[in-house]
């Protein structure tokens, strides 16, 4: 067998529900492979509560906990303190969450967490709308997307309002360690998997995480659709360890936005004013992590 | 205050269910009754079962909650009468109506009840109404459910779908007259075939408290697909991509390292297919 580039263990079992072409369950799946068995994974309510049943079964080889939307950082930091309590220190603590969950509702309770200093990592996996109770606007949905409650219709054009920066928010706190990953560079996402849980303190994810039946495009091009907005520089892929930043892909020159949004019947009201638009906010977007990353 | 008339409805996600329900409720208030649709609030999947209902009366309805005891149930797929309990709780004078090209006789039921068949898949198609391999049989139904029951009108179901509609409409009304003239009903106590008891594997005892300690492959997501991935094993690099990039673990491998399909956890997404380097992943119809 041709050497594998992931590790080969799966803890996340098949079976489970998500829909076909899913981008959070290969996140997961992926996460799980960084951090291995010696894991606790607490899940708000999200499409991932769905996933992972029905009772009785679940679809995680490690322990799930269950909890209220707005609860992650909370759980987590619970987690932790239940495991120092009970004297366990080999255990990685991850709070799996959506965009909703995290970047709106949760937004509280993650930044209490990273306030506390909890050791623990938090990842959010950005599909960029409620998607589990089908498809309504989140902080996290891009400007100009259609969602049930972004119509298209009578003179609306899709979400009026940017895409909440949650990296922003999250490194404001200082977080020992934050990076963004995306199921479709699966190599780079475990490497940061891998990296972040050997440190201690509070750790952030911010997952890219296509959605087939909400970003309206056929199930198979979820990883064509990551790749592109990884090589546009809507999501780019970097890293920042003790506030310094470090870009870890970089493809050369920046394929145009427009290549991403083609690809998405959610986006498919677009005129070329729209994406110039969008193209003027992601380019200086780009350059600024640059900078970021320069330390100029 | 007269029966609640209860209907409830099985389907596929993608295939209509809900909107039927919908749909059937609009009819029966254009021809003046009281009518009520909602669905099941479960896993709302592509291709995962979708459960929905309708009651109609002549008066206004108080009850809100899922219906038990139905008077109809319309199955948009036979395959779910392998794998769900679709005639649970149904009255022994009630109807079962089955989207299927096969003759009602041989419908696996537990019991005897009415029973109709409307090959609406083939009207769908006809109609161009979705793709051949995922059609969109849900006008095509309604309209052999007013066949064979009379729960409202014909004129007030065309009505119902030329307003609500949102496209296609003269395709889908289309339909459903050709429904309401292929529909085939069966008397109750004509010949049935009791469903084969298979075996289910392990039983699911549930745990003492609210944890969930059985493992999901105990349940099989084959049926959510309508594409099946063939690898074409002679020109297989053995790269891993289709393993790496599976977000249903349905990929491992022989003793030689070559791919090999979990065809029982495979939903058909095609990722594998797209994401192949040398392209020799065929993704083929389900027989």
């Amino acid at each position: 067998m041709a050497k594998l580039t992931i590790p080969a263990p799966e803890l996340m079992r098949a079976g489970h529900s998500a829909c076909p072409g899913c981008a959070p369950a290969l996140a997961m799946r992926l996460m799980l492979k960084g951090l291995g068995p010696r894991t606790v994974v607490s899940v708000p309510a999200c499409c991932w509560t769905v996933i992972d049943t029905p009772y009785p079964t679940t679809a995680l080889g490690v322990a799930m906990l269950d909890n209220p939307i707005e609860s992650t950082g909370a759980s987590i930091s619970g987690l932790r303190a239940a495991a120092d309590a009970l004297g366990i220190q080999d255990l990685n603590i991850l709070g799996f969450a959506g965009d909703g969950g995290t970047a709106d509702i949760g937004l509280q309770a993650l930044s209490g967490m990273l306030e506390r200093r909890t050791d623990a990592i938090y990842a959010m996996y950005d599909n960029e709308a409620y998607m589990n109770t089908g498809v309504q606007r989140s902080g996290s949905t891009p400007l100009g997307a259609w969602t049930t409650t972004t119509p298209v219709e009578d003179g609306a054009r899709g979400k009026a309002e940017p895409k909440k920066d949650i990296m922003g928010i999250v490194l404001a706190h200082r977080p020992v360690y934050a990076a963004t990953v995306n199921p479709s560079f699966p190599e780079d996402f475990v490497r940061k998997v891998e990296k972040a849980r050997v440190l201690r303190g509070p750790r952030f994810f911010h997952i890219f995480a296509p959605c087939p039946p909400g970003w309206r495009y056929a199930s198979d091009r979820t990883i064509e659709i990551g790749k592109r907005a990884t090589d546009c520089g809507i999501f780019p892929l970097y890293e920042v360890e003790e506030g310094r930043y470090h870009v870890t892909r970089k493809g050369g020159a920046l394929r145009p936005v427009s290549e991403y949004f083609q690809a998405q019947g959610r986006f498919s009201h677009l005129g070329p004013e729209d994406v110039a638009r969008v193209q003027a906010q992601v380019t200086a977007d780009w350059e600024r992590l640059l900078r970021l990353e320069n330390g100029t | 205050m007269g029966a609640t008339l209860e209907i409830r409805f099985h389907g596929r996600g993608g295939q209509g269910a809900v909107v039927a329900s919908e749909l059937l409720a609009q009819a029966a208030f254009l021809d003046g009754k009281m009518p009520q649709s909602f669905p099941f609030f479960g896993v709302e999947r592509r291709g995962a079962p979708v459960t929905a209902y309708t009651r109609i009366d002549d008066h206004p309805i108080g009850i809100r909650t899922s219906i038990t005891t139905p008077d109809i149930v319309v199955v948009l797929e036979s395959s779910l009468l392998r794998t769900q309990p679709v005639t649970d709780g149904l009255r022994e004078d009630g109807l079962l109506l089955v989207n299927t090209r096969n003759p009602a006789e041989e419908l696996m039921i537990p019991v005897p009840v009415r029973r109709a068949v409307v090959d609406a898949n083939q009207i769908a198609v006809a109609h161009g109404l979705g793709s051949p391999t995922m059609p969109i049989v849900n006008t095509a139904v309604l309209g052999a459910l007013v066949g064979a029951s009379g729960v409202v009108s014909l004129k007030a179901l065309d009505q119902a779908i030329d307003e609500f509609v949102p496209a296609r409409r003269a395709e889908n009304r289309a339909a459903a007259e050709d429904g309401y003239h292929a529909v085939h009903v069966v008397e109750a106590n004509t010949p049935f075939t009791p469903p084969v008891p298979q075996a289910v594997g392990p039983t699911l005892s549930l745990p003492e408290g609210p944890v969930a300690t059985l493992s999901s492959e105990l349940i099989h997501t084959s049926a959510w697909r309508t594409l099946r991935p063939v690898i074409h094993l002679e020109k297989c690099t053995r790269c891993n991509f289709c393993w790496k990039f599976c977000p249903d673990d349905a990929f491992t491998f022989d003793e030689k390292g070559y791919p090999v399909v979990r065809a029982e956890y495979c939903k058909g997404c095609g990722i594998c297919a797209v994401e192949c380097p040398p392209r020799v992943i065929e993704m083929v119809e389900e027989a």
